[in-house]
């Protein structure tokens, strides 16, 4: 599984004090560690709501340059302004990038599309449309649908594209679960190849013992078909389940990656 | 008798039991009648509708607010016990509708512009109906024009206003000043909630108040009605 290293956030106060401040040591410590814990794309995001958005452009391109200062893995550039995506490639360097994120709403499809387009950008695809997250699988596939006609029209291709099922909490609706597994079940069955990516943490919202109920989706989304996932790569109870559902569902010959991690150290009970 | 139909009333909403076919936390409860069967009961035993709305049902949702502030109680817990207290309200609403007790007050609520949101949204209009509050939910991605104009013709006294993002949130200083330019921003009192806010938005922008769930927002009206919101 492809690991999505997601503590560069501006939602959480701490990065958006230091993104502010351009503490530069900060955001080295926590790209490394990530990188360090087996992250395979590093997320990127400045915000938006604070301050005007020549701020938050700035804010990116000096994000990208200090993340990519410190390591040579790919960046996922997390954001829904176009002017503050451009920013960040433009910012970028390196073959290999990924933009988080495009929704079957028309303004973002045709603004969003064309960059991840002309960058030739992997492209996270969220199964919502303008009236927000359908409650049913049918819904969230009608929606994948329509994003996938209008990117393939605009000469990407089904393996550019990763689609996040979306997860709402199973403490407001228990059937939750189970609408987000199935629609990663029936994406994979329905274009074999698009890839699909979500966040684990949203499924526990409210609830207590949140990091156990994540980990224990994690594992059923696995091997419901998850191709990404977007978490915290510290979390080394989660990477190494992800290493272990890895093993369990044939995605690791002769289970290398699972004995190379231990003897790593890296496998924690 | 009456005062055990009340208690019982009370406990049952703390249990989150809306009916006698549920579980509730304490397993003693098992069986008994749940929230629609004791208000059917105290009605049956004339009780007076105030008597079992402000004793039974609004206490007992008291007390679910305080053991989720405290996180006793989680999420689901407490949609239980507001589920319980809709079913109630739904009993009791033909009977509230012939007397002339009035509700607390109407409350719009909205999630804003852009913003596709509705958890908090309706967790928060689910509590506040169970308070007592008569609720209209105008939904997600409602247009500020939209808000002004059911503010203007539907006079409510309080306007809550929703949104998660940080690019959604400026929004709502949008509808703050699209009401003060209606001229009616001083007839409604504007309370705003999400993640992305702060008590230092609502000031920012000219609300009357940021709540950080729908305790706090029952919380706050409860102290601007005890100030005399007209």
């Amino acid at each position: 599984m492809l690991i999505i290293g997601e503590c560069i956030n501006a939602s959480n106060r701490t990065v958006a004090e230091a993104i502010a401040r351009r503490d530069r040591e900060f955001i080295e410590g926590i790209t490394k560690t990530q990188v360090e814990a087996g992250a395979d794309f590093i997320d990127v995001n400045v915000g938006a709501g604070q301050g005007t958005q020549g701020q938050a452009i700035e804010g990116m391109e000096w994000l990208v340059k200090t993340v990519q200062a410190v390591t040579d893995k790919p960046l996922t550039i997390d954001s829904d302004v176009p002017g503050i995506i451009e920013a960040a490639l433009r910012s970028y360097r390196g073959e290999t990038v990924m933009i988080n994120s495009v929704t079957a709403e028309p303004e973002r499809l045709e603004s969003i599309g064309p960059l991840a387009a002309r960058h030739k950008a992997l492209l996270v695809a969220l199964a919502m449309g303008s009236e927000g997250i359908p409650d049913t699988v049918e819904r969230r596939l009608e929606t994948c649908e329509t994003i996938l006609t209008r990117l393939t029209s605009m000469g990407m291709s089904a393996e550019q594209i990763y689609f996040d099922p979306l997860v709402l909490p199973i403490s407001v609706d228990s059937r939750q679960g189970l609408v987000t597994l199935k629609t990663i079940e029936r994406i994979k069955a329905r274009y074999p190849a698009a890839k699909t990516v979500m966040g684990l943490s949203n499924i526990s919202f409210g609830l207590p013992s949140r990091k156990l109920v994540n980990r224990a989706f994690l594992l059923m989304a696995a091997y419901a078909g998850l191709d990404a996932a977007i978490l915290d790569p510290r979390d080394d109870k989660a990477m190494s389940l992800v290493r272990i559902s890895d093993m369990l569902i044939g995605k690791d010959a002769l289970c290398k990656g699972y004995i190379k991690a231990y003897r790593q150290g890296k496998i924690v009970d | 008798m009456s005062e055990d139909i009340i208690a019982a009333l009370k406990e049952n909403v703390i249990q989150g039991r809306k009916t006698i076919a549920d579980e509730g936390i304490d397993e003693a409860l098992s069986g008994k009648p749940g929230v629609v069967e004791l208000t059917q009961s105290a009605l049956d035993n004339n009780i007076p509708l105030e008597t079992i709305i402000a004793q039974g049902l609004t206490a007992g949702m008291q007390v679910v607010g305080e053991k989720f502030a405290t996180k006793e109680y989680f999420i689901p817990d407490m949609l239980a016990s507001a589920e319980a207290v809709g079913a109630a309200m739904e009993i009791l609403k033909p009977l509230l509708e012939a007397s002339n007790i009035e509700t607390k007050g109407k409350f719009v609520i909205a999630t804003v512009k852009g913003d596709i949101h509705d958890i908090g949204k309706n967790i928060v209009a689910i509590l506040l109906k169970g308070a007592g509050y008569e609720v209209d939910d105008l939904g997600v991605d409602v247009p500020t024009e939209k808000i002004v104009e059911v503010v203007r013709e539907s006079k409510p006294q309080f306007l809550g206003l929703s949104a998660l993002l940080t690019t959604t949130m400026l929004v709502m200083k949008e509808v703050v000043e699209a009401l003060k330019k209606s001229g009616i921003r001083d007839k409604v009192k504007v309370l705003i909630g999400g993640a992305a806010v702060s008590d230092e938005y609502a000031r920012e922008i000219g609300a009357d108040a940021y709540c950080t769930d729908g305790f706090h927002a029952i919380n706050v009206l409860d102290a601007f009605q005890k100030s005399g919101v007209q």
